[in-house]
């Protein structure tokens, strides 16, 4: 059997596989149809093949960024989550997959890009403590650009800000896309049946991030926790399917646990242990240096026979002590 | 259109009725008009003659500016001007006349999901072949847009066009598509239809709804359109149910002025 393909995605946080819903989408997808896959999680786009996330490098060594590519290809490896479906529950999927496009996913991008408070505290936040230097100076700010364009381009107005009104009508066409999609699923397990098709692949990944991460502005967020069947949904779908990150994050549910000593979410870096260690160093290298630059501190060097000359040393060594 | 004024617009509809003098307007229809804006007002006609209100269709070369949103195309009802089929929709019901009253909420659900799977899959699928296929772009579409303006305007209009259309498609993803990719998704748009259509009358059995209409006014206007290759169509014929669908709701509404 060939080497399993290659999947390049980010990091995951709040108790899932990972933040981006693309990334999501691809994984549940794997998930669900049992693709093999190698993960490469990671939080620099620039080391991806294509530059962007999530990239899938297949066998071919063909890289695709669109996850409906990405599961065209997997489908065509026969790892179709899809095969129990009925003819018409497959025009249903792409009509609500489109349904999510269209009125969901604008509002998505509002929530985490374009609302300040938001962007601000949670999303750039997060892309800047977890991104290498010196990335994390620039490429969050290059990213929010980038998905406020996007936003324009799928209004069709170009001069869109953000602001009351906007959120107004994104919020109101997300909620009804989240009703609809509530009134589908009613109380069944999946939208068709009790296997997970690729339907519930793209909902998982679009209302996931919503649900776990903490808004400090989360109207959407709040819509979405009182349509309980959504919300019982996307909680199966991490216990049946991402058990192991479920887990790590189970703490951070809101409600009874107590906040981590760190201090919540806000405050936990990635190797932190490693960055004071090194941070420790580099200030004692820097002093270091210009002790010996300045002539505070000299080294010379011994030879063996001879003893050093006294003078210099002791007039620096004076020097020193009475400068400290 | 904003909240504010949808409520406000939602509420003067409702004191007044359907005045017989309402006016659709669309681009000039022999040299102007485009696939995709085509499809769009003809969605809107149909609409309306299913709820038997009456409309003049009026052509002028600047609809697309006069239209409150951008969009082709827009109505003139009153002293309110709406555009775009979503819209109108609404505006229409505030009135009272409504086709999508006799569904349940599931059903509902459908209708909407399926209405956005026309939006995102054929409609952006006629705007990448008019706009992002070159052959076309250079034969049929940047010539028809600015075909009412003179030299140099025609070309700045229709060069800002294309550009502005390309930046579209690269925001949707569709950037990266080739044309074989593109008629592949409507063939899978239209095989998606046709299973929900099946062998009924309308997409909801037996009263047509605006889902009828959006689908109707596109696949009628694939049909009957001269592009440089006949695949698009060839695609949608492959699809009987689809063309009686079509032939249905041509006799039905429109052709009534003729007999």
């Amino acid at each position: 059997m060939a080497a399993p393909d290659e999947l390049f995605c980010w990091e995951g946080d709040w108790g899932l596989p990972s933040v981006s819903t693309d990334c999501l989408v691809v994984l549940a997808y794997a998930q669900f149809a049992g693709a093999p896959l190698k993960l490469k999680k990671m939080s620099n786009p620039w080391r991806s093949p294509s530059g962007l996330l999530p990239t899938l490098r297949t066998n071919q060594k063909e890289n695709l960024t669109r996850p409906s590519d990405i599961i065209i290809h997997l489908r065509k490896q026969k790892y179709n989550a899809d095969l129990d479906l009925s003819a018409k529950e497959g025009a249903d999927s792409l009509a609500f997959i489109s349904l999510l496009e269209e009125k969901l996913k604008p509002a998505l991008i509002y929530t985490f890009w374009v609302e300040p408070k938001n962007y601000v505290d949670v999303t750039r936040r997060w892309y800047a403590d977890h991104m290498p230097f010196p990335l994390n100076f620039f490429l969050p700010g290059q990213m929010q650009r980038g998905q406020l364009e996007r936003l324009r381009l799928l209004r069709g107005d170009e001069s869109l800000e953000s602001g009351e009104e906007l959120e107004k009508e994104l919020y109101r066409d997300a909620t009804e896309c989240l009703n609809l999609l509530s009134q589908r699923l009613g109380s069944h397990k999946f939208f068709f049946g009790d296997t997970p098709s690729s339907l519930d692949a793209f909902v998982f990944g679009h209302l996931a991030p919503v649900l776990r991460s903490k808004l400090p502005n989360g109207k959407l967020q709040q819509h979405l926790k009182t349509l309980e069947n959504l919300s019982s949904f996307c909680s199966n779908v991490l216990l049946l399917y991402f058990p192991r990150d479920g887990r790590e994050g189970g703490g951070l549910k809101a409600s009874s646990p107590p906040p981590p000593p760190e201090g919540g979410d806000f405050d936990h870096v990635p190797n932190k242990r490693r960055k004071q260690v090194l941070s420790a160093l580099a200030a004692l290298g820097a002093m270091l240096s210009y002790a010996l630059l300045t002539g505070m501190v000299s080294i010379q060097q011994e030879a063996l026979e001879e003893p050093p000359d006294p003078e210099p040393i002791g007039g620096e060594g004076e020097a020193g002590e009475e400068i400290h | 259109m904003t909240l504010v004024a949808e409520a406000f617009v939602s509420q003067m509809a409702a004191a007044e009725p359907w005045p017989e003098s309402a006016t659709l307007y669309q681009p000039l229809k022999e040299d102007q008009i485009l696939l995709s804006d085509c499809a769009s007002s003809l969605a809107v006609q149909a609409y309306l003659r299913m709820c038997g209100l009456p409309v003049q269709v009026v052509c002028r070369a600047n609809a697309e500016y006069m239209s409150p949103s951008g969009k082709i195309p827009f109505i003139h009802v009153g002293n309110q001007v709406v555009s775009e089929l979503g819209p109108i929709v609404q505006f229409t019901k505030a009135k009272g006349n409504s086709l999508s009253d006799g569904l349940d909420d599931i059903q509902r659900a459908e209708m909407k999901a399926y209405m956005e799977l026309v939006n995102n899959m054929l409609l952006t699928a006629e705007l990448y072949i008019q706009w992002c296929d070159d052959a076309t772009a250079a034969e049929i579409s940047r010539p028809r847009y600015s075909s009412p303006y003179s030299w140099p305007l025609s070309n700045i209009l229709a060069y800002q066009k294309q550009w502005e259309v390309r930046r579209k498609m690269n925001a949707v993803g569709w950037g990266g598509k080739t044309l074989e990719q593109v008629y592949e998704d409507v063939n899978q748009c239209c095989q998606a239809l046709s299973q929900r259509l099946g062998t009924q009358p309308y997409f909801f059995n037996k009263q047509p709804t605006e889902l009828d209409a959006l689908v109707f006014g596109h696949l009628f206007t694939i049909l009957t359109t001269r592009l440089t290759s006949t695949e698009l169509a060839e695609r949608i014929k492959s699809y009987s149910n689809l063309l009686s669908f079509c032939r249905r709701i041509e006799q039905t509404y429109f052709e009534d002025k003729s007999s």
